[in-house]
């Protein structure tokens, strides 16, 4: 056990040197969520009364920021894991599976990195949601907040870093991502409530990991609890995909690595 | 108990096949402890299939491999502790230095942690890249970053070095001083090693014996001496122009006294002989007897090249080594569908 966190962080530890030393794409990563916020959250400010008829009684971009967050963490960590590729075409792979260290830990570690990656990311959106003006009453949440994002960025890199490991090519790999990526947003309670959406909607959210994180931000953000969807069922609901996550990518990941490239 | 093996690998009928492309093809060998054994062949015959193999890369489809002792499909591993393993691309990592290069290989093999960084220093004063050494690698020349590579396969000291292609893609001079860094940490170090080359003169200088491969299948195992020895001690080039005596023409030749072995291609004849300097006029009475035309005839001492020609019947070629990497990739791709 402890082999295989000094592993995971060895790992770890490599994929933040990298992002350290190519962080050009930082500021760009930041200009679609931005663009998000600022452009949707205006275009639909006159939904307003809509979204009071819930029960929120902020504006509506204040309703949509934490969409716009989770938004931030599921690209993020959903193309995180693309480096697996450059990996195995390069001969990192190769080193790392001819070392003692178990493959679980390179997954492990690949899905941390990704995961704290994409907290710094959603706090870069979240300070310029406040610098736009977004009204956030109680600023100490931002530390529970950062904790679930990194929580459900650990969850979500699994799927990246198992697309990845899987796929034999770039093309495959954002084509599987995309596939996903957007859908999973989409049918969420992001940008509007779940009480708006049509029933059948509402189920297919009910079974998305994605709307219970969104629910949790949304709470510690705004303090307006919506969907009747206790916090204790929605941190469960996180956590149960995070443990789940991490289990089966690391059993794809394994699995596949030990084909050729 | 392990310590006392007298060899580090050892290989029994190893055979590895993609669908129907046997790219392994039953073999078979040994290699002591500290001795520098080369695997020469042409781009995809089977080099890299071997090395990935040993290095628990590919499970064999038969045959068995042990690396000091241990089966490297069922004792994966204790294997993965015994070896290092350079591969045929610089794998170093572009946007660390060359410090931090070394440090993550020291953690990926567990090099306790009190040790790290005075293996570093060592190991960076042998390859001299002391003052490099807080350079992000982007700087650093080709030789330099197959100097980093190396130097991070022998970072935790293992009892067998893998080394695919060391100076593949090097020019000359990067080519040799990577030799004299070889020479110098099996010197300091003493370990196996295990290195696969196209290369005729790599394999001559640093190896203490080779196995030829071609197609999957070892051809012979020796020293290079003994090699060339075998060769007999001249090697008469040929050209000639084609006519209707051809066949009589090598058939008169076989007959020579102290001619070895003839490789006939096409035009060109090579003829491996023990007294070159009588046999060529006597080459010239046959030629003129059978009204053959020789273009040009040469006498000189054998090289790995010859040795090669003759277990294989042709020459390694670097020309067409894209067109081997794309049937040794195909062969990888095989193995998914």
């Amino acid at each position: 056990m402890n082999t295989l966190m000094y592993d995971t962080y060895t790992i770890f530890w490599r994929e933040l040197k990298r992002y350290k030393k190519s962080r050009s794409g930082v500021l760009i990563r930041l200009i679609q969520p931005a663009i998000w916020i600022i452009v949707i959250g205006n275009t639909f400010s006159g939904t307003q009364p809509l979204i009071q008829s819930v029960g929120f009684q902020g504006e509506y971009i204040e309703f949509m920021t934490p969409g716009v967050i989770i938004l931030t963490a599921i690209f993020t960590s959903i193309f995180g894991g693309v480096n697996t590729l450059w990996d195995r075409r390069y001969g990192f792979m190769n080193k790392a599976l001819t070392s003692p260290i178990s493959r679980s830990a390179i997954a492990l570690g690949k899905m941390s990195a990704i995961s704290l990656i994409s907290a710094l990311q959603a706090s870069l959106i979240i300070g310029i949601a406040l610098a736009i003006g977004v009204n956030f009453p109680n600023p100490i949440m931002i530390i529970p907040i950062m904790g679930i994002v990194i929580l459900f960025s650990l969850g979500f890199s699994g799927i990246s870093v198992m697309v990845a490991a899987t796929a034999k090519s770039q093309e495959t790999f954002w084509g599987v991502i995309n596939f996903l990526g957007m859908p999973l947003f989409m049918i969420s309670p992001a940008l509007f409530p779940l009480e708006l959406l049509p029933d059948w909607l509402a189920m297919i959210a009910k079974l998305n990991p994605v709307t219970y994180t969104i629910l949790l931000v949304r709470e510690m953000m705004t303090g307006v609890s919506e969907g009747g969807i206790p916090i204790i069922i929605s941190l469960g609901v996180l956590f149960t995909f995070v443990l789940v996550m991490a289990g089966i990518a690391s059993y794809v990941f394994t699995r596949e690595v030990n084909r050729p490239f | 108990m392990r310590s006392n093996m007298l060899y580090s690998i050892e290989i029994k009928s190893l055979t590895k096949s993609f669908g129907d492309v046997t790219a392994v093809n039953n073999i078979s060998l040994s290699v002591k402890n500290g001795e520098i054994f080369g695997f020469l062949g042409p781009n995809g015959a089977g080099k890299s299939t071997t090395i990935m193999i040993l290095t628990t890369l590919l499970k064999p489809t038969s045959g068995q491999a042990l690396i000091s002792g241990f089966d490297v499909a069922t004792n994966a591993k204790q294997v993965r502790q015994n070896i290092g393993y350079v591969q045929q691309e610089t794998t170093v990592d572009e946007y660390l230095t060359g410090r931090e290069n070394l440090l993550l290989q020291a953690k990926l093999n567990h090099i306790p942690k009190n040790e790290i960084d005075k293996r570093i220093d060592e190991i960076l004063t042998l390859i001299e890249l002391t003052d490099k050494q807080d350079k992000t690698v982007v700087t650093y020349s080709g030789g330099m970053r197959k100097r980093l590579d190396i130097a991070g396969g022998l970072l935790h000291r293992p009892k067998v070095l893998f080394l695919d292609e060391p100076t593949v893609g090097l020019d000359i001079q990067t080519r040799r001083k990577i030799w004299q860094y070889i020479k110098k940490i099996h010197d300091e170090f003493k370990m196996t090693i295990f290195l696969t080359t196209h290369y005729m003169e790599e394999a001559d200088q640093l190896c203490d014996r080779i196995g030829i491969i071609d197609d999957g299948k070892i051809q012979v195992i020796d020293s290079p001496e003994n090699l060339k020895k075998a060769m007999g001690n001249e090697v008469i080039s040929i050209i000639f122009e084609e006519g209707e005596n051809r066949d009589s023409f090598l058939s008169e030749l076989e007959k020579i006294e102290f001619v070895n072995k003839i490789n006939k291609d096409e035009s060109k004849l090579t003829l491996f002989a023990s007294n070159g300097t009588e046999v060529i006029p006597k080459i010239f009475q046959i030629s003129s007897k059978l009204n053959i035309k020789i273009t040009s005839i040469s006498l000189t001492q054998p090289t790995l090249d010859d040795v090669f020609i003759s277990y294989t019947g042709h020459e390694i070629r670097d020309d067409d080594s894209m067109f081997n990497q794309k049937r040794e990739h195909a062969k990888m791709k095989r193995l998914r569908a």
